[in-house]
């Protein structure tokens, strides 16, 4: 049983749909990123997911069940921390203990309290007592989780957890959501700008864009503007003598943007003619890193503005060719390239 | 200068000394302005909430309304209360008029404007992500409200405290619909007007220290609960 299904579901604020999706599934036990550039809908959809505000069409099922906000199948089993780390106007243990106090849940309040705080980071003697207002902003932000994770949730959404706040920080957020995922099961969905973090914490990302999923992985968006060849492709410019090129480009070719998956594109390290039907572009290695999940490193190669992502496995590294500031070429079919 | 010298002293000394006059004028102010402030805080609190909370068709032009009253002069409710509760009134079969539950019912129009109104103000002006947050925390409907409620609370008891003040200072109401009746409905800021008609600025000073002595009171119980 899927642990989210979304059907048709559309979200509008003042008249302008900001969510458009058709059909969505979610499996359960999943850590599962969404990623996608400002205004792309990543909020609205944890918004919805969280039952805190109801899509204007559509149904969102959880666990099988279509449901709505304040429905008791999923109040204090679907938990959401939003953008801003917003706390209560009393004490650290009051904010952290409220969820278990108005769910009438019965446990030890204070040992799951101080479990909780100690999830986080945050050592329960020096915290508990302290007024909200008297927290670091990255405390505030562990002290929100907190407040979620005492709950033990089945399903914990996160939105951008790492925003605004230090290394040490996001390392200890990070620490807290796969604790809970591995003792409780919880499924996490997170939302980030922090690709990195992403990365190392998420099995699967989902990419939005324009309130639309545009599927699973890594894809690179390119903007336009766009310029029509006589040949029928279409190109626009990354950078001095490098463009980018697809084919099949929509009518609304102004305002439209390309994407190409991360699968899709290949690298090497020297200027090889490309096989038949597909092309190259030449750029600089600018970030790798490991993902956890797959065990493949990714890296970041930048073409002018425009910041590549594809993966390699990780003995590919053991050569030495594949370092930051090295220069290396990556090659992809132009009619490969998705079109929104 | 020498006058208002003498008065000061003489004030302490009628403060002191318990002159029966001037007691019977702060515990006539205290009784009416508790009695208007309990009411207008009970009724006014949860429709200020509303209106701050809930949006619903011609919210805006309640709020003007109520914005409105905000000004409403005391003269004027006490001349509407008198003409409501005097025996040609409507209510004035109840025998109301130079009594203190009239002077109360007076005030409870003068302060629920200012309750309602600060009230909304403070619920309008809470985070926007309170309400995601009590609700991710599994609220139901009724703890999203109560929750809400104490979020404001600090903006709630400065509503309450202006209006407080608003109550024990105001003349109008009390010098029409109470008549400054001696040893009845004389109140603080009544007796005050006419001890300095006749030229009793010690008594005057007196009472005037005292309305001080509980507006600091007032303000420093709203900090003590702001602190905790």
């Amino acid at each position: 049983m899927a642990l989210f299904q979304l059907d048709h579901v559309v979200h509008t604020y003042a008249g302008r749909t900001v969510l458009n999706i058709d059909q969505w599934r979610v499996p359960a036990g999943q850590i599962l990123g969404l990623c996608g550039p400002n205004g792309s809908g990543k909020s609205t959809l944890l918004k919805l997911l969280g039952f805190v505000e109801r899509p204007v069409a559509g149904t969102i099922q959880f666990q099988g069940r279509s449901c709505e906000p304040f429905a008791d199948a999923v109040r204090g089993k679907v938990v959401l921390l939003p953008q801003t780390s917003f706390l209560l106007r009393r004490s650290v243990y009051s904010n952290v203990a409220y969820g278990l106090r108005i769910g009438h849940v019965k446990c030890d309040t204070a040992q799951r309290v101080r479990h909780a705080l100690g999830l986080v980071g945050l050592d329960p003697e020096a915290f508990a007592q302290r007024p909200w207002f008297a927290l670091s902003g990255g405390e505030a932000r562990r002290v929100a989780l907190a407040a979620r994770l005492v709950l033990r949730p089945r399903a914990l959404l996160l939105d951008e957890p790492t925003a605004s706040v230090d290394t040490a920080s996001a390392q200890m957020i990070q620490a807290a959501a796969l604790y809970a995922h591995r003792q409780w099961g919880t499924s996490l969905i997170i939302a980030s700008h922090d690709h990195q973090w992403l990365q190392d914490t998420c099995e699967d990302t989902v990419q939005l864009f324009r309130g639309k999923i545009l599927g699973n992985g890594r894809k690179t968006l390119i903007f336009g503007p766009w310029r029509r060849r006589d040949d029928g492709i279409v190109q626009t410019t990354l950078a001095e003598d490098r463009q980018f090129l697809a084919v099949d480009p929509p009518a609304h070719l102004e305002t439209a943007v390309a994407a190409i998956d991360a699968r899709h594109l290949d690298l090497q390290t020297s200027p090889e003619p490309p096989p038949p039907g597909k092309t190259i572009l030449e750029g600089t290695i600018v970030a790798l890193g490991l993902e956890k999940s797959t065990d493949r490193i990714s890296v970041s190669l930048a073409v002018g503005g425009i910041v590549f992502t594809t993966h390699l496995p990780r003995h590919a590294l053991t050569t030495g060719r594949y370092t930051p500031g090295s220069t290396a070429w990556i090659v992809y079919a132009p009619d490969q390239v998705e079109w929104y | 200068m020498d006058f208002i010298l003498q008065g000061f002293v003489q004030a302490i000394r009628l403060l002191t000394g318990g002159d029966p006059e001037t007691y019977s004028a702060v515990f006539a102010t205290v009784k009416v302005s508790s009695m208007a402030m309990a009411v207008s805080l009970f009724t006014g609190i949860p429709l200020g909430f509303c209106l701050g909370h809930f949006t619903f068709p011609g919210k805006r032009q309640v709020r003007l309304v109520v914005d409105t009253l905000l000004s409403l002069p005391t003269v004027f409710i006490g001349l509407m209360v008198y003409a409501f509760l005097s025996r040609q009134g409507p209510l004035g079969q109840m025998g109301l008029l130079f009594t203190l539950p009239g002077i109360a019912i007076g005030q409870t129009l003068l302060a629920l404007p200012v309750v309602i109104a600060l009230t909304a103000t403070a619920v309008e002006s809470m985070d926007a992500d309170l309400r995601p947050s009590l609700l991710s925390l599994g609220a139901n409907r009724r703890q999203l409200l109560t929750g809400s409620l104490w979020e404001a609370r600090h903006g709630i008891l400065a509503a309450a405290v202006t209006a407080y003040g608003r109550v024990m200072t105001e003349v109008g109401v009390s010098m029409m619909v109470g008549g400054n009746i001696k040893w009845h409905t004389r109140t603080i800021t009544t007796a005050i007007a006419l001890e300095t008609s006749k030229g009793m600025f010690a008594m005057g000073i007196a009472l005037g220290l005292v309305l001080l002595l509980i507006a600091f009171g007032a303000n420093a119980a709203v900090s003590f609960l702001r602190r905790n």
